[in-house]
């Protein structure tokens, strides 16, 4: 298993240096909206501009880390009949899926650190001190939070065996996320009905929750609810998963030859 | 003029004919601009659930602003958008050869080929919300806001079309960016707000560099009555500037084209 991964690891490397600009545009695409939303917030509290720069910055970093494009590739995958030379291989075709995620991620993390370092050293809002515990808290949050998209993502291109346009309803939820998973604004300034049902649903631990861990705008025992409620949603989508997984393959018939 | 018009007429006759053969595919398009409306709304209402003004704007001016640049993005995905990826194709491919001995302009031809009619939804439901934010403002626009407001509108229809045309002609140099109209689409976006929300340089750079404040918020303005009379004559002239720009950009790329293949 792990000798496989090493492998498929290494594919997924050299794979990715072949798109060199699609790569780029992927690392900074998806900056521009929370620039604006963000300035749209410093502008009604002109108070508090500095959390909210440094809220957003995390928030673009977050959505970077978590950011899930399997359900486009499934899609495209599934409708032109090239799902089936992955599903006679071997070995699952998640996990060709699992490594890409890794490759790209883990290279932006790298690239994205100093960059953070130089930033910090013109914009003040950008300096932090957390506890060592906050960092790990965060982490973990943030593990979880790409792993519950990325399951997310990837059970809804699945649900290419039986439905088409799969990206469009993916699109809606994505829209809908928009405002439950702490992108439109910090969960504390939506109204108390929405934050109350963000905290029930999935998205808030796609994205939000590991945010709010580094602003310490929830701590102690919150923490430990947002854990029991991201980790009871990743195993919901594991479950998920696999039940798609087996019904679709009775399901699926090829297109072409 | 009258030649291109008619021409642009039948490229509109051979795109709708065309289109009618997916008819079944109108209502979920339908469904699909409306639920983007109603995120637009539901974010706007977000903000307002914390403040009572942005950038010197009521509820109902950026809801109004909301409508025109609801209508303008229409105008785009109605007119603009579907040719671009024909134009990096056509490039790659060294079928522009083909657009370059047609009879007509190839900047016209390469602009206005393709249309996506239902996109046109867009256009209708920004009108409709423009109107509505004029209701809920009780406000009657008198006829020189209306008139005003039409020249300001088809200054920031040239504007939009200027930009994108200069964007996508670097498609002659940079063939492999399939990414041109992610760019367009980032500065777009902050035509969403209104202007005075920017500060600094950045409203500098909105204003003058890039022309974003003359794209939406001069004829929501116009229409909303505040309008001055420096600003729409400075939107002609930007729209005029951008134009000729293009224009002359267009031409440069073409006296460097050298077709693909062999």
């Amino acid at each position: 298993m792990l000798h496989k991964y090493v492998v498929l690891l290494r594919m997924k490397y050299v794979e990715m240096f072949a798109y060199q600009l699609a790569t780029i545009v992927w690392m900074t695409g998806a900056m521009v909206q929370p620039l604006i939303t963000m300035l749209v917030w410093m502008n009604i509290y002109p108070e508090q501009e500095e959390a909210f720069i440094f809220y957003f910055a995390v928030l673009i970093f977050v959505e970077r880390m978590t950011s899930a494009w399997d359900v486009w590739e499934l899609e495209r995958e599934i409708r032109e009949g090239t799902f089936s030379y992955q599903i006679v291989r071997p070995f699952h075709p998640i996990h060709w899926a699992i490594a890409e995620n890794f490759v790209y991620k883990a290279l932006f993390f790298v690239i994205l650190l100093p960059v953070w370092g130089i930033l910090a050293v013109f914009v003040p809002a950008l300096r932090f001190q957390l506890s060592t515990l906050q960092v790990l808290l965060f982490l973990a949050a943030l593990i979880v939070a790409a792993a519950i998209r990325f399951l997310f993502s990837y059970s809804f291109g699945l649900l290419g065996f039986w439905i088409t346009k799969v990206t469009a309803v993916y699109g809606m939820f994505e829209a809908i996320s928009l405002f439950l998973s702490g992108r439109i604004a910090p969960l504390s300034l939506l109204p108390p009905l929405i934050q109350k049902i963000s905290l029930y649903l999935p998205f808030r631990y796609m994205i939000g929750f590991p945010i709010e861990i580094v602003t310490g705008s929830i701590q102690g025992t919150a923490v430990m609810y947002g854990f029991v409620g991201a980790m009871s949603w990743l195993l919901f989508f594991m479950i998920v998963l696999s039940l798609l997984w087996k019904a679709g393959l009775k399901k699926n018939q090829a297109v072409g030859g | 003029m009258r030649r291109y018009w008619r021409i642009f007429r039948e490229f509109f006759r051979t795109c709708l004919v065309e289109e009618l053969e997916y008819r079944s595919e109108f209502v979920g398009n339908l469904l699909s601009s409306l639920f983007g409306i109603g995120i637009a709304i539901l974010t706007i209402h977000i903000f307002f659930y914390q403040t009572n003004e942005l950038g010197g704007w009521v509820y109902e001016d950026v809801l109004l602003l909301l409508g025109v640049f609801n209508t303008l993005q229409g105008f785009i995905d109605f007119a603009l958008r579907p040719n671009m990826s024909r134009l990096l194709q056509h490039i790659r491919k060294g079928t522009f050869d083909y657009v370059l001995t047609k009879p007509v302009d190839s900047m016209f031809y390469v602009s206005f080929r393709h249309l996506v009619f239902w996109r046109l939804i867009d256009v209708l439901l920004g009108i409709a919300l423009v109107l509505y934010a004029l209701v809920q403002k009780q406000y009657i626009p008198s006829m020189a806001d209306v008139l005003i407001f039409c020249v300001t509108i088809c200054s920031s229809l040239v504007i939009i079309y200027s930009l994108w045309m200069l964007l996508m002609t670097t498609a002659f140099w940079v063939i492999r960016m399939d990414d041109l109209s992610f760019v367009f689409n980032s500065f777009f976006e902050t035509t969403r707000f209104p202007i005075g929300m920017y500060r600094g340089w950045l409203r500098i750079v909105l204003t003058y560099v890039l022309p974003a404040a003359f794209i939406t918020s001069t004829p929501a303005l116009a229409l909303l009555g505040k309008w001055d009379i420096t600003a729409a004559a400075a939107s002609i002239l930007v729209a005029g500037l951008f134009l000729w720009l293009s224009r002359r950009f267009w031409r440069y790329a073409l006296r460097s084209y050298t077709s693909a293949s062999s």
